[in-house]
Parts: C-alpha cells; structure tokens; sequence
C-alpha cells in the first residue's frame, strides 16, 4: 500500500474536486449574468433534454462509428507495425524513429497540416491522386458527411498509431525466444507460432491497447475543431467537439457538463467490458 | 525628465514590460505617483492588434505610458484561442485584465464590462460613424468602441471577369448571378467562401445575413424574437443555393476564411466576400498569384440594396479593473487620428475615424478604404445577441443543409427560425 | 541456424515484409515530408495545383522569420521542456511503484484500484478545465509552468501506471521467488531486479508521458497567459481569424518536434538495450 499511496494522494488532490465538481455542475443551470455566475439546481434536467436533442443523438451516432473503428483500425494497424518493427528486417533504428514522429507533431500544427492536404481546391492530396490517374476531378473529401467523418478517423489513426505500436513493440520484445524455439521444435509454422505464442503473450498489452484507444477515441476535439468545426451540418460533430461547444462558446455550463457526463459514462462502461472480457486472469492466478 | 527617459528605453525592449507591471512605482517622481499597470487582452497580428502588440507607433505608445504614468502588459493569444479565455475566466471570476479586445462578444459578457463608451469625448464620437455602436450597444448603453471599419465588400479577379465578359463589379443579384456563372469554368469558379464553420462572424450564418439584409430582411422583430421566416430570409438563402453552381464546391467544407481566401489569391476563383486585410493580402506576392488583378466593390444589391456585416472588432473595459480611467485613456489614445492613421499605413488595418479614412493618404495607401467607406453607407448589422454563437451555429447548420441539398430554403429557414426561437425562449 | 533463418522467414515472407515496410514508410513519412516542404515553400506555390515545386519557390524565410521574431517559441520550447521533463519524470517515479504493487503485491481490491485510477481519465479535460482553473487561480497559479506540469502528472500518472502494470503482471512470478531466497526485501527487489528488466516499457511509458505533455494544448490555453506559454499555443498563434501563416506554422511545428525526435533517438537505445537483456535471460 505504501508504494500505492503517493500516486492515489497526487490524483485525488488534483482531480477530486474538479471532478466532482463538473458532476454537480450537470445536475444546474449555469447562467453568467450580474457579473457573476449563477447557479440553479434543476436535478436531471439537462439529462432530459439531452435526450430530446437530436443533435445530440446525431453525435452519439457519430461517436460510436468513430471510436468502434477507430479502435478496430488502431489495433490492428498497429500490432502489423509492431511486427514489422520487430522482423530482422525492421530493427533499425530509422524506423523507430519514424514510427513516432506522426505522433511526435504538435496536434494543432498536424490538423492544420491535414487540413491543407485534404484542401478540395489546392490541397496535395488531389494533386497526387489526379496525376497517378486515380481521380479524374478534384473531390471534396471533407465535404459529403461520410467522407468527412473518415478522413477525420484516417488522420486520428495516423496519429494514434505511433505509440500504441510502440506499446506493442516493447510487448513483443517481452515474449520470450524459448517459447518461439519450442514451438519451432514442435513443428510449427509462423502463423502457429504467432497464434499460440505471440498473441497470448501479448494478451495484456493489447488489452491495455484497446482500453486507452477507446477513452482517447471518446474524446477526439481538436482534429473536428481544426478540420471541419463539426460540419458539414453537425455530420463531424463528435460527443468531446459538441461538449466543447456547448460549453465554451454557448457558456451553457450545466448543459456541457451533462455531456461530458455521459461521455464519462460510456467511457466507463465500455472500458470495464473490455478489461473484464481481455484482462489476462490466468497470469493473475499465478501470482 | 530623466525618469520617463529610462522608462521609455525599458519599454522600448518590449519584453520587459510584463515585468514592469510587478515592479513598485518606485521610479515614479511626486507629481505622477499614480503609477497604473493596465492589462490589456489582445489578439496577435496579423489579425487587428493594437500599438505596442503589433509594430505602429511604438514611440507614441512609448511617450503615452510615460505622460500618464502607466505601464502597458499585453496578453495576446491567436484571435480563435480569445473566446475560450475569456469565457473561462469570466465564468471563474477571476479576469485580470483592465481592457480586453472583443468581437461581437458584448452582450454575451455585459455583465463584466462598463459602459465606458458613452463617456468618451464628444469630438471623438462625432468622427465615429455612429452605426458602429451597434453592436456594442446594450440596453441603451454603450460598453465598447470599434476601433477598424472591418466591414464585408467584394474582392475580385479583375482579370477573370474581364474574360467572362464584364467590364466591372456586378451590381445586382442577377448580375451576380450571371457574372459568376460566366467564370465558371476550365476548372475556375465564380465564387468562393467559408461555409464550412457555422458559427460566429464570418461564419455561414453571417454570410446568409449578409443577403438577408440586401433582401431587405431581418433577423429579429421588435420583441427581439426572430423574425426572419420571410420571403426575404427565403430569398435570401435561395440565393446563396442558385450560387453554388458557379461556387467553388469545396467552400462548403472550409472551416475558415483563409481556405478560401487562398482559392481566390491562386487565381482559381473569381469572386468571394471578405475583410479589407484582403487588400494587402492579395498584393503581396509571396503569398498570392493575383497581385494587381485584383480590386474591390461594394457589394451587389438584393431587392432592398446592398448591405454587409461587421467585423466588430472593438476595446471593452471589464468591470473588475481598477484603472477605469486610465483604461478609457488607453482607448481613446488607440483611436487618436495618429495612430489610427499608422495603424491602416502600416498594418492595413482600417481606421474607424472618418476623418483618417477621408485622408488622400490614407486613400492612397489603402485603396479599398473608398470601397469600405461605401460600403458602410448601406446596411450592416451583425444581430449580435448574448446568445449569438448558438443562434449562428442554429441558422448556420440549417443554410448548410440547403446548401447541401438535402432541404429546400424554405424548409430550411422554416427550421432554423423554430431553432432561434427555442433558444430564446430558453434564455428567458 | 535454422531457427534464425525461421524468424527471416521464407522468401514470400520477406516480400511481405519488405512490402509492408515501404508502405509504413509511405504512411508515416508522407504527410511528414509534405509538413517540411510546405516549411521551406512560398505560400504561392502551395495553393497553385499541382503544387509548384520549382526551385525558385523555396525558401528558408519562414524558419528565419520564425527564429528571429518569435522569442516566443524560444521560450515556449524552454517552458515545454520543464513541463514535460517534470510531470515524466513524477509520473515514472509515482507510477512505477505504483503499478509494481498493484500488479505482484498483496494490495487489497487492486483490480478495482487500477480502475478507479483510470477512470479518472475518464471524463473529457473540457468538464474540468473551468472547475480546474478556479482552483488554480484561487492558489494564484495560473501562469505558472509547474502547475501546469502538476495538471499533466495527473493526466499522465493513470496511463503510466495502466502500461507499467500490465508489463509487470507478464514477469514469471519465479523471480521474485529466487530474490525472496537470496534475502532481498520487496524494495531491493523491486529496485535492483524488476526496474532494470522493465527497461522497455518504462521508455515506453516515458516516451508517451513526455510527448502527450509536450503537445498538451488545451489546459495550456486555459492555464497560461503569458510567461508559462508551451509550445503547441506558440504553434496555434501562426493561425489567427483572417490569415493563417501556415509556412511558419510549419517551420515552428519542425523545430518544435526536434527536442522529441532527439529523445526517440536515446530512448531507442534504452529500448534496444533492454531487448538485450531480455534476451540473455530468456
């Protein structure tokens, strides 16, 4: 418990209140008026209205498309990467090297960047593809509600697989040769092995994985704010840029924190589903 | 006066002057012992900053701070990054600053600023045109000065239109409508504009109101409900739909005015609305193809004439500070025909004295200034509210849609202004 | 040896592999290339389509123009620095621990522990920030970069422990056992056996406290003014209301991935070495 506390002492006192706080603050109606703030406890009455906003639902519908395939996309790319990476051919360092730097560019300046290639009229992306012939026009890609919407998931999973990758890598590099060569001598193939090996071993870290990946897929803003500010017609609006909104530029501070609540919420449930389901038990009963 | 010399050299570093403001008043003789630090919250240039935050009349600013002893700190954020500072701190209660820049942002945050502005000298408000209060103007009181004409007119290709077969600006909305059409083509369009952002000034419902007011229409009726499911704000939108033809199809996914201000400095399209920075901007040539193709118009008429917006950029004085005069000092320094006269020679940003537009080198320099001064002759409220960003982001999502499409302008404007009116009832 | 030629593969695997290697290369450094020539074009060649490459178009004004004007991002760098050198370094010496215990120790309800402590992550930054800062500026911190860097521990410290503890929990238990017999306590054990072996994820974990501090935007929006300001908000000024100045945008957002880029190159070495190790004792 000693080695545990610190850490415990140092979240509680810097996220307890501010917490609890945003909690409490959903349940009221938050008006700024008289050079101050006003308070009004109106119990779940965001919450119903919430309920009745189609907006909202619009952007939960948006939410659940882009984080269940971003996780999916994030995952899978990633632990491709981490083998590629962990291949005779991939341990150079250039590649670990490259395999961050995605990651690495500061979110404002990478959304822009993406902004500028996916530019219907000047941006590079056209331009590529009309002189490879793969396009005959130049599309609008954040202009139609679907396209949007994936482009927004491609350029988070751009930028999202650097370090789950990494986390992969340094979980493969954990799995023990001895097991390879065992099962080397037991005749099995590279997809045997990688079956029976590989993916047990590595059972934790992809459970880790696909945790995080979901709270921080719940949460994408600045990629919507920079790239399509939720348009066109609330098509990008995802639950994080509509409680941004709601909060920030309508000061409806009860309303936004209502939404920041059930974020919370199917952030909460959805991740205790996963460690329940992906959570390695067998290791923790050799303890 | 030893004193305000070295002060002034201080001042001169620029960096220091955060610094000063911790500093005792120590170096203040008996007569100024009133030493004040104002804090002022500002955007960065090249959006419209003040003497000091960007590069005009640093001496003046200089000797200002020495002759009413009182230091200067800036704050300045990227002009997107304001609104969510200020929200922050006003809803924390804790705003430190005596003058903050704000943009169609005064009713929503009166209850933290003074109504200053109706104690500024006579002589200055007489050369201010007296429209631009308007959206600085709360319950009768005036809580901010405008400090640039920043209103919406017509940039265009000359060279495009000449090649569409038009000699100069189109004047009404048919010909509008037909001049733009005739651009269209060899990959070229007619007409560029932001339409992807729906919210704010310069957003998509801004634009709309832009061609609410040339049909004639308005947003709100006299009970300050909304008022604009009318055959103008119908008119209005089919207008900006008959448009997208000869519109670059790509505006309606750019989230800023820089997306398509690029389109039009690339020569690939001919016409859109913007600000009068368009003027520089256009002629500079590292950033643009079309230096010297390019000129600017009053914008065409609807049925009732032509009309624009307002960029509001104005200087509000927050209820917390305790320099209250010093701060109004401040502000009408920023609006002295001097500076305002530097602030359009070198940053080209207009002034908002009528005087310093109607100087021959003010027109020289900046010749879309006549444009401007025109264009103000007609129409150009903003129908800023205390709700104004969830009422554009109502309207503005549903001009989307017809733009799109995917409903016709009446079913639009129908939606929209049952939208508004929920949101005003909500606010009580 | 075979078992080596084993983990080559055959020669369709090595296709493979070398066609998946060009296409993560593809993938990773397109976009990143296309952020350094739009850092050294004119602003004219990028909006021409295609965009006009020719030489006469480069330029290295925007990093000169960057460099020189923006004392800013000297000090936004500096302030980025401490913040992120702090809060890595506190969440690496708190969550270790941390995760050690959680994952081999008898704490009680460590499951739902470890929970709890992630779900702290999981109410969006946006609910907390206007609650957050009327703390902070009751304490008169705000402005100030070790609050900031107090704000991101708490961000970073969770995700630490949650990585750190499922790579503990993979160790065989018999190590510990076999420091039990030689007389070592759980802190000897845990300094001199487990934190060397867990090189990998402990860079791992650093690398992702360091970077996630480093681009942090919004607290940085909310809690700063002026002094304190990082990096990312010195990026965002290049992007006003009219103009954004993206060639400089650019250049700042290259200089400012250098200092991470430098650490990938130590860290990698960390993680490599550790691979080593792992190795000899496998």
């Amino acid at each position: 418990m000693f080695f545990v506390a610190p850490a415990l002492i140092v979240l509680a006192a810097i996220l307890f209140y501010p917490i609890v706080d945003s909690v409490l603050l959903a349940l009221q109606r938050v008006q700024l008026a008289g050079g101050a703030v006003t308070q009004e406890w109106i119990g779940l009455g965001n919450f119903t209205r919430l309920f009745s906003d189609p907006v909202f639902w619009r952007a939960a519908l948006n939410t659940a498309y882009f984080s269940v395939m971003e996780v999916i996309l994030v995952t899978l790319i990633s632990l491709g990467v981490a083998l590629l990476l962990n291949h005779p051919f991939g341990r150079s360092g250039f590649f670990r090297i490259l395999l961050i730097i995605p990651w690495a560019i500061a979110p404002v300046a990478n959304a822009v960047l993406w902004k500028w290639i996916l530019n219907a009229n000047y941006g590079v992306l056209n331009a590529l593809l009309k002189s490879l012939g793969v396009i005959d026009y130049n599309q609008v890609w954040l202009g139609t509600p679907f396209s949007a919407l994936n482009f927004l998931l491609i350029v988070d999973v751009w930028k999202s697989v650097p370090f789950v990758a990494l986390l992969m890598l340094a979980g493969l590099q954990r799995v023990p040769q001895s097991l390879y060569r065992a099962a080397y001598m037991d005749g099995a193939g590279p997809w045997q092995s990688f079956l029976n090996v590989t993916l047990p071993t590595m059972r934790g870290v992809i459970a880790i994985a696909i945790v995080l990946q979901t709270i921080w897929s719940l949460r994408v803003f600045d990629l919507v704010f920079v790239l399509t500010r939720g348009g066109p017609a609330d098509a990008t609006a995802l639950l994080n840029f509509l409680a941004y909104r709601v909060t920030f530029n309508f000061l409806d501070l009860g309303y936004g924190s209502a939404i920041a609540n059930v974020i919370f919420a199917l952030t909460f449930v959805l991740a205790a589903l996963y460690v329940w389901l992906l959570w390695p038990r067998e290791i923790k009963g050799a303890r | 006066m030893v004193h305000n010399f070295n002060r002034r050299q201080f001042l001169g570093t620029g960096a220091l002057a955060g610094a000063m403001t911790t500093m005792p008043g120590w170096f203040e003789g008996g007569a100024k012992a009133q030493s004040a630090a104002l804090n002022v919250f500002s955007p960065l240039p090249p959006d419209p900053a003040p003497p000091g935050a960007a590069k005009f009349s640093e001496e003046a600013f200089a000797k200002w701070q020495a002759d009413n002893g009182a230091t200067v700190a800036y704050e300045t954020l990227a002009w997107p990054q304001l609104h969510d500072r200020m929200a922050t701190a006003f809803a924390s209660g804790a705003a430190p600053w005596d003058i903050t820049y704000n943009c169609g942002w005064v009713p929503e945050f009166e209850s933290f600023l003074t109504p200053y502005a109706d104690n500024l000298p006579k002589a200055l408000v007489d050369d201010l045109p007296a429209t631009s209060f308007a959206t600085t103007t709360v319950g009768g009181k005036r809580y901010g000065a405008v400090f640039t004409l920043s209103l919406l007119t017509l940039f265009y290709n000359k060279e495009l239109m000449e090649q569409a077969g038009f000699k100069e600006a189109p004047k009404t909305w048919d010909e509008f409508k037909a001049c733009a059409k005739e651009m269209t083509r060899d990959g070229r369009f007619g007409f560029v504009l932001n339409y992807g952002d729906p919210a704010g000034i310069g957003g998509t419902a801004s634009y709309w109101m832009v061609f609410l007011q040339q049909a004639g229409g308005k947003v709100y009726g006299e009970d300050g409900m909304p008022a604009f499911k009318s055959d103008e704000g119908v008119a209005a939108l089919q207008m900006m739909v008959d448009l997208m033809p000869s519109t670059d199809p790509g505006s309606i996914s750019y989230a800023g005015i820089n997306d398509a201000t690029n389109v039009l400095l690339a020569g690939r399209a001919g016409m859109m609305m913007n600000w009068p920075f368009m003027w520089n901007a256009g002629n500079d040539p590292k950033q643009s193809q079309i230096v010297g193709k390019m000129t600017s118009a009053v914008l065409p008429a609807g049925l009732k004439g032509s009309a624009s917006i307002d960029g509001t950029d104005a200087w509000t004085i927050t209820k917390a500070s305790k320099n209250q005069d010093k701060a109004q000092k401040l502000i009408e320094f920023y609006l002295d025909a001097e500076v305002q006269k530097r602030q359009v020679l070198d940053t080209g940003w207009l002034p908002i004295r009528l005087s310093v537009l109607a100087d021959p080198e003010v027109q020289a320099k900046a010749p879309n200034a006549a444009v401007v001064l025109e264009q103000a002759k007609h129409p150009y409220d903003s129908f800023v509210t205390a709700d104004y960003n969830q009422v554009t982001v109502a309207i503005g999502t549903e001009v989307q849609k017809a733009l799109q499409g995917s409903k016709t302008a009446a079913q639009a404007i129908a939606d929209a202004q049952d939208a508004v009116t929920a949101i005003v009832k909500r606010r009580g | 040896m075979t078992f080596a030629r084993l983990q080559q593969g055959g020669p369709l695997r090595q296709v493979m592999v070398i066609a998946g290697l060009i296409l993560f290369t593809c993938w990773s450094a397109g976009p990143v290339l296309w952020l350094i020539l739009s850092s050294v074009l004119e602003q004219k060649a990028l909006i021409a389509q295609p965009p006009d490459l020719s030489p006469r178009n480069f330029t290295l004004e925007n990093f000169s123009t960057v460099i020189g004007a923006a004392a800013s991002l000297g000090r936004g760098i500096v302030n980025s620095l401490i913040v992120a050198v702090f809060s890595t370094a506190l969440a690496l010496a708190l969550g270790a621990p941390a995760a050690y215990a959680l994952a081999r120790l008898p704490v009680p309800r460590a499951n739902n522990i470890s929970f709890l402590i992630l779900a702290t992550q999981m109410l969006p930054g946006i609910a907390i920030a206007i609650p957050l800062f009327i703390v902070i500026s009751r304490l008169g911190l705000i402005d100030n970069v070790l609050s900031l860097g107090v704000v991101y521990l708490s961000f970073n410290l969770p995700i630490v422990i949650w990585i750190l503890r499922g790579f503990f929990l993979g160790i065989p238990a018999g190590i510990e056992k076999a420091a039990a017999i030689d007389g070592a306590g759980i802190f000897a054990t845990f300094w001199h056996i487990i934190l060397p072996i867990s090189l990998p994820p402990l860079s791992a974990a650093a690398v992702f406290a360091f970077v996630e501090a480093w681009n942090e935007f919004f607290f940085a929006l909310i809690l700063t003014r002026q002094q304190a300001q990082t990096t990312p908000l010195v990026i965002a000024n290049f992007a006003g209301q009219y103009q954004t100045v993206f060639g400089q945008m650019m250049a700042a957002a290259v200089i400012s991935v250098a200092p991470v880029i430098l650490l990938a190159i130590l860290f990698r070495n960390q993680i490599i070495r550790g691979f080593a190790d792992g190795m000899m004792k496998g």
